[in-house]
């Protein structure tokens, strides 16, 4: 499972507000249109929240929107 | 039929009312000159039908008009501030001098030009769409420019001015031919080339432009990827002639990505003199072409993958845009997407298109940021698909039997006459029967 890699400073420190648990890193899939991609991203271990980080919804996540999108 | 114009005569090109009408599974453009009579010529046949192929549009009228709408559409152009959209792509003819005696030949080029337009004069024409259209995509045309040997001076031309997105409309011939040429053409500024290309056998070729041009082509395709100028195959499409052609001309482009950044196929349309009305067995209508695409590939592209266009009216075109895997299988980008369509402002849809244009037509940037030493699924696709994405598309063009003036007036490839007016593409080159036209040639 290949990991979207981001800043430690997103990532440590955050906890689930409605269950408090301390998130983890799990295979998650994001689905934009008809693609699928397997990411590892933070998520909370008893509600299966994820976290998207701000740096990878402006960044990666926006690339591949642009790239997906039509005119 | 209501009164009100929507096509011409195709012997007088008088502004005359058209309606159309469905039979089972064909669309027909049915119209009457008091004059010449009626006319009935296919536009459209099967599926996506003609009545659902749409997406509405918010008329965005020139923000400084040149001409009144007087006459009524088509007599009128100029920008006219009843046109409807903004200009997508100006089409600069820089020569009418060419190296081809092609039989389909939008511009009828060749002996007896005019003399080219002088480097000051193509100046002022440029300056003419700055004040029109702001700084829209350009496209040098012809003839074929690369007859003239300041081409390379007139791209700098343009790019000085800021025009962001620079196109040449050629054969290919000299590029294929003169070594260091596409080379002198990129150091310009050119960002891309829309080559003439109407198969991948010679018999098209020789069918179309009375030669066999594929090793040329060819040779043209690899000296513009070599020197970093985007490449779009333009074919011409006729039936009988290289219809039988579009997937492997879809897989030849695949196999040159790249460098080949699109493929845009062009239904043939009749201009210039006809002693007779083309019969609908020459024409070759869109929603064809994409169900001709599928049944070629093997269904790796599908004809609902397809779209109608967000700039011009939507009868005019269709596209989709494909990965080209490392295996060079086409993967369809943005499928499933559900139209939206709710009416834009067409200006929206030209902004968009243009951007769209400027990004996939020319040639991407050879690096790319790559993430650290864990490239992850992201990382792999946003790299694989800055670079070899292929743009799948089509546009019909509108000759005097199939003239729509509601498709006329949602036109964004506007024509720089040589007095600076702006006028549709499908206008501009519009013939009657006899060969007289409207606007070329005309001051």
């Amino acid at each position: 499972m290949s990991m979207i890699r981001i800043p430690e400073a997103d990532v440590t420190g955050w906890q689930c507000k409605t269950c408090g648990e301390p998130l983890v890193r799990k295979p998650v899939e994001l689905k934009y249109l008809d693609s699928l991609f397997n990411v590892e991203l933070p998520v909370c271990p008893a509600c299966n929240m994820v976290l998207i980080p701000e740096s990878l919804a402006m960044g990666k996540m926006r690339q591949v929107e642009q790239l997906l999108e039509d005119k | 039929m209501t009164k009100t114009p929507r096509s011409v005569c195709p012997v007088c090109l008088r502004p005359v009312p058209a309606s159309h009408e469905t039979v089972g599974d064909d669309t027909y453009l049915i119209k009457e000159c008091p004059d010449h009579g009626a006319f009935r010529t296919v536009v459209w046949r099967g599926e996506p039908g003609f009545g659902q192929w749409a997406r509405p549009k918010i008329p965005s009228p020139p923000r400084t008009p040149r001409t009144r709408a007087d006459r009524g559409c088509p007599l009128d152009c100029g920008l006219c501030e009843a046109h409807r959209q903004h200009t997508c792509t100006a089409v600069l003819e820089v020569t009418w001098r060419c190296d081809l005696g092609c039989p389909v030949c939008f511009a009828s080029s060749g002996t007896g030009a005019p003399a080219d337009p002088s480097p000051e004069a193509v100046g002022h024409l440029l300056d003419h769409v700055i004040r029109a259209s702001g700084l829209c995509n350009i496209q040098l045309s012809g003839g074929e420019p690369t007859v003239r040997q300041d081409l390379p001076h007139l791209i700098r031309l343009a790019k000085a001015k800021g025009f962001p997105f620079v196109q040449l409309n050629t054969n290919g011939l000299r590029i294929g031919s003169e070594q260091g040429y596409a080379a002198r053409l990129a150091k310009a500024g050119l960002d891309s080339a829309f080559l003439q290309f109407d198969g991948t056998e010679d018999a098209a070729h020789v069918s179309l432009r009375g030669r066999p041009l594929l090793d040329a082509k060819l040779k043209a395709i690899a000296a513009l990827s070599e020197a970093g100028i985007g490449v779009v195959l333009v074919p011409t499409v006729v039936p009988g002639v290289n219809d039988h052609d579009l997937g492997a001309i879809l897989r030849l482009a695949a196999d040159h990505s790249p460098g080949i950044r699109g493929v845009h196929f062009q239904p043939v349309s009749y201009f210039g003199r006809y002693p007779a009305a083309p019969g609908d067995s020459q024409r070759i209508t869109l929603p064809e072409l994409m169900r001709l695409l599928e049944s070629q590939t093997g269904g790796a592209v599908a004809a609902h993958d397809f779209m109608p266009p967000g700039c011009e009216h939507s009868h005019c075109s269709f596209h989709a845009n494909y990965l080209v895997t490392e295996d060079r299988e086409l993967s369809k980008l943005s499928a499933g997407a559900p139209c939206d369509c709710t009416p834009r402002a067409a200006e929206d849809g030209a902004c968009k298109a243009k951007a769209f244009v400027k990004r996939q037509w020319a040639q991407p940037e050879k690096s790319l940021p790559m993430a650290g030493d864990a490239p992850d699924d992201l990382d792999a696709f946003i790299a694989r698909a800055s670079r070899h994405t292929l743009a799948v598309s089509a546009m019909a063009f509108q000759d005097a039997w199939t003239l729509d003036l509601e498709r006329l007036k949602g036109c964004c490839i506007h024509v720089v006459a040589p007095d600076g007016r702006l006028v549709p593409f499908c206008a501009y080159n519009l013939t009657a029967m006899n060969g007289e036209t409207l606007y070329r040639g005309k001051s």
